[in-house]
């Protein structure tokens, strides 16, 4: 059986633009333009992310874990085609459906029931699709009282399960999902994670950043632990 | 990226660099998009406001009457044997489907930044649901010119309005996605095109026959320099219906030309460069 995402070298590079350089007095900024030295100077290369490479099955949940900055974060952005990698390829057999954020897209002059219909649209769901599981959505979200009101009078923990609910229904091939239970109380987090595990038990694929070490071993079988961008570790969650 | 179907699986490559392509499949198969884009853009624009619609019309009645009285009546200036406050409320409403669809378009990138860097769809949707936007207020717009014309007792040519109505829109509509576009992936990067912006429709607004007809320039040279801008021809064409004369062709193809060149220019520069709006923006 083919791999299901193949990724082959990548790497990233950012540029780092420092404006204005360190810190200088006036007079020396002064004399820095009149002599026309170049900020060229101030630029310099970020490697996000250097030489990543793993194979992920059909039906596997890899948790990727590491400190903040390692890298995460953009490889998911890689995976999810919002910004090309630098090196390095990726080899797609699935849909691939990302959650970076919940609530992307939430308008918050938009009622609860619109802004379920045009998150799920930018997630990528058909309108119809959509109508088919509204009931369900707003009911795993439990803000049916307030589905008609503009969501600036939510709270910020209903925007949350709302959000939450219109992408627990997407149902793609491949599901990434970067660090979105570090918002919400336990009882919600706990919500969330039985609904990944019900999309990994339906045969889906999900790769899954968290901090939560507790939950990565709980919900998936391998990790890939990433340290400045490069991979350290790629083996058995625990 | 190459989308291949494998037998029957789906498979497609991610690599660094997007090998120039227009893509329109990718388009259609997220064309429920636009629709909600469209829809949200027009729903926040008119929320909370008692008077709703109303805005989409107010705006070219007021610079109608404006004009009528200051141009038409006061300074006599002539208007091709249409009856002066339609030839100014047609060009108006024509008009401020280009400025504020560029004037949209071209923030558009920007305001819409942070749904760009959590989320991929094709970036040309954010572009044209803005433009959709300013189609949909000349729509309401429309109804309030034919008001107009029975008002006035303006001869129109029946089965020409119906041939040159639809497709002044469409050209208008080219006109304006060139530069739209152009303008949302220059913005992106250097932050100045949102103060060009509202200069350069400002200016536009005085170098198209929108309140006055292009029969009073005298200049050939200039008329030629005028016709370089795409709207041009979407407002003659809106006009001709209505007009006795027929129209100096020359002029016209100039400036479909010129539409249909920009809207490539900036079509092409778009997609070249939508790859790294999620690292600028």
């Amino acid at each position: 059986m083919k791999p299901i995402l193949e990724i082959q070298s990548v790497s990233k590079k950012f540029n780092i633009h420092h404006e204005g350089g360190s810190y200088l007095s006036l007079r020396d900024r002064l004399t820095e333009l009149a002599k026309f030295k170049s900020s060229k100077k101030s630029d310099e290369d970020f490697w996000a992310l250097k030489d990543v490479s793993f194979d992920v099955m059909p039906g596997e949940s890899i948790g990727i874990i590491g400190k903040n900055g390692a890298g995460k974060s953009t490889l998911l952005k890689i995976l999810s085609k919002i910004t090309p990698p630098t090196h390095g390829k990726i080899i797609c057999r699935g849909r691939i459906a990302s959650l970076l954020e919940v609530g992307t897209g939430f308008h918050p002059e938009l009622t609860g029931r619109e802004n379920v219909y045009l998150n799920g649209s930018i997630l990528g769901m058909k309108k119809k699709e959509i109508d088919a599981r509204f009931d369900e959505i707003v009911d795993f979200a439990g803000t049916e009282r307030f589905l008609d009101t503009p969501l600036k009078h939510y709270s910020s923990g209903m925007q949350l399960r709302l959000a939450f609910a219109v992408a627990a229904f997407l149902e793609p091939e491949i599901l990434v999902i970067d660090e979105v239970l570090a918002v919400g109380d336990a009882e919600f987090q706990k919500k969330c994670l039985g609904k990944m595990e019900d999309v990994s038990k339906s045969g889906r694929t999900i790769l899954f950043v968290s901090h939560n070490m507790a939950a990565v071993e709980s919900l998936c079988k391998k990790t890939l632990l990433l340290e400045n961008g490069k991979p350290r570790l790629f083996g058995l969650s625990s | 990226m190459s989308l291949k179907k494998e037998s029957n699986n789906y498979y497609f490559e991610i690599k660094p660099k997007l090998a120039f392509s227009l893509n329109l499949k990718e388009l259609i198969e997220y064309k429920e998009l636009f629709y909600f884009f469209t829809w949200r853009d027009v729903k926040v624009k008119y929320k909370q406001t008692a008077l709703g619609f109303l805005w989409a019309i107010l705006q070219p009645l007021v610079m109608m009457a404006i004009f009528t009285f200051f141009i038409g009546k006061s300074l006599k200036v002539p208007s091709d044997t249409i009856e002066y406050p339609i030839f100014a409320f047609s060009g108006l409403i024509l008009w401020t489907v280009f400025s504020s669809g560029i004037t949209n378009a071209g923030n558009s990138m920007v305001s819409n930044a942070q749904i760009i860097k959590k989320i991929y769809f094709p970036r040309l949707v954010i572009p044209i649901s803005s433009i959709l936007v300013s189609v949909f207020d000349f729509l309401i717009a429309f109804f309030v010119f034919i008001v107009l014309l029975i008002f006035y007792q303006q001869p129109v040519d029946v089965l020409s309005a119906f041939m040159f109505w639809p497709t002044s829109l469409i050209v208008a509509v080219i006109a304006t996605f060139g530069p739209g576009c152009l303008l949302a992936a220059l913005n992106v990067k250097y932050r100045d095109f949102r103060y060009v912006i509202p200069f350069l429709v400002q200016a536009l607004l005085f170098l198209t026959p929108v309140i006055y007809p292009i029969s009073i320039v005298s200049n050939s040279w200039l008329k030629y320099l005028l016709a370089v801008n795409p709207m041009y021809a979407a407002i003659t064409i809106f006009r001709l219906p209505m007009m006795n004369s027929s129209p100096d062709t020359t002029l016209l193809w100039i400036s479909l030309l010129s539409g249909v060149l920009l809207f490539f220019i900036g079509l092409t520069y778009f997609r070249k460069t939508e790859m790294y709006f999620a690292d600028l923006a």
